[in-house]
């Protein structure tokens, strides 16, 4: 269902951002671009907790005095639960800040409409393979600081697998966590593999770490192979043909999903008469 | 009033610059141009002076990612604007897009500030809230974070902003270069350009004041092994 238009309403899209890789921040942007165009907000703006602006000083740019805040992460974390309610003072679903009412949607990775996404890049990426003779595996950091991540790609796999999508084998698979994702040949059964990295920016995870972990590339290589290393499908490597895909978050119905989150919150939130 | 229409207000009004960025009117029949400061005289000859000519406020963003010599700038106040390009903008909305892609909220920023409505927050203030590996940054002496102020900040290092916080409500920052800077790139007075502000002392400077902090650790026990 499409959401209706908010003429008096902003939405302020929050991501990570990096001090080290300017291409982490380009989906957020698009994002903002794509539902900026569609004329629902009176306003669209991004902000980051390692670029510019902070998330204090987004609050500057915006006209409206209501304010969509939707996390751009793909899992509940330490992020969305302590430095975003943090850095933006919130208290609860809508808190008033400086003269502003702040609603916080939930991340967009745990909306279920994810799951139609990545069995859309995994059809993209591999347009001529029958999913009944593919293995799907969805990988991610594993380990570290959020454990929900990992959780996050796990429930993935169980909604694909509901989903009725037909492929034969569906899996998880971690850099740094059992199942590993230097083992993706042991781990599918079939001779066809379609990788999609569950992040939300490509950065050197899915262009480099991944790869490298795949064996598509060198130790060496450059991570300024960048966007080539999607561009090279499929891979025949351990007798098998590995197709791999760019990052889920750097998809561009990522806007719907963002999207989604505003109008779930609207439904657990707000009055019907506030929607 | 919305930051678009105050943006409009203070070009008409004489603004005409924000960190690097000049902002051209009436220029060829284009609403607002705009371009590096130092490109300013050549952007007005025919043709904006054979500069390379962009279109639309997202490409703002395009021209802001590199410096010239191809660096990432994360920080936009960084003084390397890239050189040689024209931004044509239709409108007042596309003027307030772009320039938040130069200058991420700094319109907006610079506009709370003459309402008095701008909220400044303290060195200690920011520290104090610094959870994680950055915890340990509070644990600076304010000698510490008064020397850095002068070793991070400031055109010397790069950065153009303003510094509006202090230490403490207490406790300022003492003068020098870095802490007395307007905030203006180039020979320009305050009713010419939008100072780059600077509310509160950001991630890159946190990081600095947790590494400092270390330092300041680890020669106070080597004083105190020394002394036995
Ligand atoms: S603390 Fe402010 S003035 Fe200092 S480097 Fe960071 S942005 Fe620039």
């Amino acid at each position: 269902m499409p959401i209706a238009p908010k003429p008096h309403s902003a939405l302020l899209i929050v991501g990570h951002g990096s001090t080290e890789n300017p291409d982490s921040s380009n989906p957020y942007f698009d994002h903002a671009d794509e539902i900026r165009r569609r004329g629902l907000f009176a306003e669209v703006h991004c902000c980051f907790w390692k670029e510019e602006p902070s998330m204090r000083e987004a609050l500057y740019m915006i006209d409206s005095p209501d304010v969509y805040v939707v996390p751009d992460f793909i899992s509940e974390g330490y992020f969305t639960q302590e430095v975003i309610p943090r850095e933006l003072r919130l208290n609860g679903p809508s808190t008033s800040v400086e003269g502003k009412t702040l609603h916080y949607c939930l991340p967009v990775g745990v909306h279920p409409s994810m799951t139609g996404l990545i069995l859309r890049r995994a059809r993209e990426v591999a347009p001529e393979v029958d999913p009944s003779q593919a293995t799907l595996v969805i990988t991610g950091h594993g380990t570290g600081l959020n454990q929900n991540s990992t959780k996050a790609i796990r429930d993935q796999v169980d909604q694909i697998i509901a989903s009725g999508a037909g492929y034969a084998h569906v899996t998880d698979a971690y850099m740094e966590e059992a199942p590993f994702i230097a083992e993706w040949d042991r781990l599918s059964a079939t001779p066809t593999v379609i990788v999609v990295p569950f992040f939300i920016a490509d950065g050197l995870h899915s262009y480099q770490d991944i790869p490298v972990l795949l064996g598509i590339e060198t130790e060496t290589g450059p991570a300024a192979s960048q966007r080539e290393v999607f561009r090279h499908n499929p891979h025949h490597l351990r007798d098998k043909t590995l197709y791999y895909s760019s990052a889920i978050g750097a998809e561009r119905l990522i806007a719907d999903v963002i999207l989604d989150q505003v109008r779930d919150f609207d439904l657990a939130h707000r009055s019907a008469a506030a929607v | 009033m919305s930051i678009a229409s105050q943006l409009h207000d203070l070009v008409r009004n004489g603004i005409r610059r924000i960190g690097e960025i000049e902002i051209l009117t009436g220029l060829h029949d284009h609403a607002y141009v705009l371009c590096h400061y130092l490109d300013a005289e050549r952007a007005a000859d025919e043709g904006f002076g054979g500069l390379a000519v962009h279109t639309g406020a997202a490409d703002a963003r395009a021209l802001s990612i590199h410096a010239a010599d191809g660096s990432f700038r994360f920080i936009k106040a960084q003084v390397n604007l890239k050189r040689g390009w024209v931004l044509v903008l239709t409108d007042d909305e596309e003027l307030r897009l772009a320039l938040d892609h130069f200058y991420p909220a700094a319109v907006g920023l610079e506009l709370a500030r003459r309402k008095g409505v701008l909220e400044v927050e303290h060195l200690r203030d920011k520290l104090n809230r610094q959870t994680g590996m950055y915890r340990y940054a509070r644990t600076i002496s304010d000698e510490g974070a008064q020397q850095l102020v002068e070793q991070v900040c400031g055109p010397a290092h790069n950065c153009a902003r303003r510094i509006l916080w202090q230490l403490d409500a207490d406790t300022p920052l003492e003068d020098n270069e870095a802490s007395r800077y307007n905030g203006i790139v180039g020979d320009l007075g305050e009713s010419h350009a939008i100072p780059l502000l600077c509310r509160e002392a950001c991630n890159h400077f946190v990081a600095e004041c947790r590494k400092a902090a270390k330092r300041e650790f680890d020669a106070k026990q080597a004083r105190q092994e020394a002394d036995g």
